[in-house]
């Protein structure tokens, strides 16, 4: 079977990198925007446009009748989610499956099954597979809640059943004082979000986050193309991913390669997807599994020699991948970094604007995923994250010299960037040596960096350089020579 | 954009330079910032003096989700006072002094622009 046109659900960097892999297969594109989505980088490279709504989310791509509506106007027979938006809602999926369309993930069974919590905790239960331990119960006495805390271990960490991100949360250390925390923590949780309701569950404080990209061909088989260390977190947002992670050994990789491929089978998984894993003091725990592309999904693509995105459209085609399994081994290391429009110098707050300048510095071993050039703008209606910047080197400490070396020669003009925040953390010992944790950001990057100061020649180049720079001296500009080696940047 | 080549003790230095609304942008040696001459820098101390100390100002422009003092309400150095929202995270606003909450210039719900003084805050004398 033969896709001739695929919609696209998503906007920047991934909606460019999906128009990509159909460009080389031959595919024609819709993409699927919002109204304010009319100058980015997709919208010049797609095929077909199609507007679905307004800017706001929930009225564009949220929308999953305005999605389908979509997709069917612009003659598309496949619709690919990218990841975030509607990438793990089975209910989408099932919508494109009723309108004739190809979604192009797992099925809506598989997604409902291990996309959900709870479900998939069930399943991996059943199974056998590790599970960070605690008590989801409907006993809220305090007495029984405390000894359940005792019998999972402490540090327990109690939650707010209803919560969401670290809202509420309260780490009981001991015996002594957890009857007092819980009760606390189950009036906070009252006056949040309305119900006093607390889950338990065993307070990793030193985990890593590692995760396994998994992939289910036509013939029902998963398969791992190994694993991937995100352990630099900010909020629960990803900030640094590399594969792979410098933290497990073989035979633990082997171990937890083949937890991820058995629940992804025992769910019918097809397509990309991703099982992610905390690990501590060498004992792993199922997270969680996303039913669709990473965001990060780059690292596994430099270090597997593999295109992941065309592999999800070949397979959606019925069409076999990977065939020569024996021959997918990894080589040497990747890091990706992800480019936020943030003020690092602020503690991270937003940083919207029209952009200017903007130039990634090509090179061997260097890849940059953008879906925004100078001129387009950056709105707070969606995800800060504007670029990712991807390196690949044969050692892991190469990798981290030429990320640190890409990112100095990035230039980005009009919104601030998390890049000096990334130069920092690529600096520091803890990520050097590989035994960083998912607590990095907070043990050592709770404050704002600080400002750098220019040093006298350097304050004396920025004199000389706005002199030239001033219109009225706009003549003296021709004295100067161009660089011979300047060649390498974009036009943009 | 050609980068300008500065000479400077017989060594080139690679300068990205770019004049975005009032502002130059510049790169060199690897970094990134923006340029301010003594002028511009002269003003922006004013501007800030005229502002109160204590004043919490919207550093970005976003939805207010959360207020959590009143007029008359006393503040600790640090302690939260207003929660924002912006593309899709949330900021919590700490008072940078003890004080006397003056004035509560937002409204939860609203969307407020970069810059606005949200919260005026009356610094009390430091007691030990």
């Amino acid at each position: 079977m033969k896709i001739e046109r695929i919609a696209i659900a998503n906007r920047g960097e991934v909606a460019v990198r999906i128009i990509k892999a159909c460009e080389e297969l031959g595919i024609e594109t819709v993409l699927l925007h919002s109204e304010v989505d009319i100058q980015t980088r997709a919208y010049r490279m797609a095929d077909h446009k199609i507007c679905i709504g307004p800017a706001t989310t929930s009225e564009s791509y949220l929308n999953i009748q305005a999605n389908i509506d979509g997709a069917l106007a612009g003659q598309a027979q496949a619709i690919h989610p990218g990841f975030g938006f509607l990438s793990e809602n089975a209910d989408f999926a099932q919508a494109c499956i009723d309108a004739g369309l190809i979604f192009i993930g797992p099925s809506p069974k598989a997604t409902r099954t291990l996309g959900d919590k709870v479900s998939c905790k069930e399943l991996a239960k059943k199974l056998g597979l590790p599970l960070v331990p605690g008590y989801q119960g409907d006993n809220q006495e305090i007495s029984f809640l405390v000894a359940e805390a005792e019998k999972i271990g402490f540090p327990v960490i109690v939650k707010a059943a209803a919560g969401e991100g670290g809202r509420g949360m309260k780490v009981l250390r001991d015996k002594k004082s957890a009857s007092e925390l819980i009760e606390s923590a189950q009036r906070e949780a009252q006056s949040a979000f309305g119900s006093p309701k607390v889950f338990l569950e065993k307070y990793l404080d030193k985990a890593k986050h590692i995760e396994f990209q998994i992939f289910g061909d036509v013939t029902g088989k998963v398969i791992h193309l190994n694993d991937r260390e995100c352990s630099v977190q900010r909020r629960h947002q990803k900030i640094i991913e590399e594969a792979m992670s410098p933290s497990i050994s073989q035979e633990l990789r082997r171990e937890m390669g083949q937890a991820a491929c058995l629940i992804a089978e025992s769910a019918s998984y097809q397509g990309a997807g991703t099982v992610e894993f905390l690990l501590q003091d060498g004992k792993y725990y199922l997270l969680e599994v996303n039913t669709r592309l990473q965001v990060e999904h780059p690292v596994t693509e430099m270090v597997m020699g593999v295109d992941l995105v065309k592999a999800q459209i070949l397979t959606a085609m019925k069409k076999n991948v990977f065939d020569a399994r024996e021959m997918l081994s990894p080589r040497g290391q990747s890091i990706e970094c992800r480019i936020y429009a943030e003020n690092p110098f602020l503690g991270g707050v937003p940083s919207t604007g029209k952009l200017g300048l903007v130039l990634w510095p090509e090179g061997p071993g260097r890849r940059f995923e953008y879906g925004f050039d100078e001129g387009d703008e950056i709105t707070s209606f969606y995800d800060p994250m504007i670029a990712k910047v991807i390196v690949w080197d044969e050692t892991r400490i190469r990798a981290i010299q030429k990320m640190k070396k890409v990112l100095s020669e990035s230039v980005v003009f009009g919104v601030h960037t998390n890049i000096p925040f990334l130069q920092e953390i690529l600096s520091h010992p803890d990520f050097i040596n590989g035994t960083m944790t998912t607590r990095f950001i907070d043990q050592y990057f709770s404050e704002p960096i600080t400002k750098f100061e220019l040093n006298k020649n350097e304050k004396e180049i920025t004199e000389k350089t706005i002199r030239l720079l001033a219109p009225q001296t706009q003549q003296s500009n021709t004295t100067i020579t161009q660089s011979p080696f300047n060649s390498y940047w974009r036009n943009a | 954009m050609n980068p300008f080549l500065i000479e400077l003790n017989g060594k080139t230095v690679k300068v990205y330079a770019q004049k975005i609304k009032g502002e130059t942008w510049l790169h060199m040696n690897g970094r990134t910032f923006i340029y301010q001459d003594e002028a511009q820098q002269q003003m922006k101390k004013k501007g800030k003096q005229s502002a109160h100390a204590g004043d919490l100002i919207a550093p970005m422009p976003g939805k207010v989700t959360k207020i959590l003092k009143q007029s008359g309400d006393s503040v600790t150095k640090g302690e939260v006072v207003v929660v924002m929202e912006a593309m899709k995270m949330e900021y919590t606003l700490k008072s940078d002094g003890n004080g006397l909450i003056k004035t509560v210039n937002c409204k939860v719900g609203e969307q407020v622009s970069l810059g606005k003084i949200l919260v005026h805050i009356e610094a009390t004398h430091e007691t030990t």
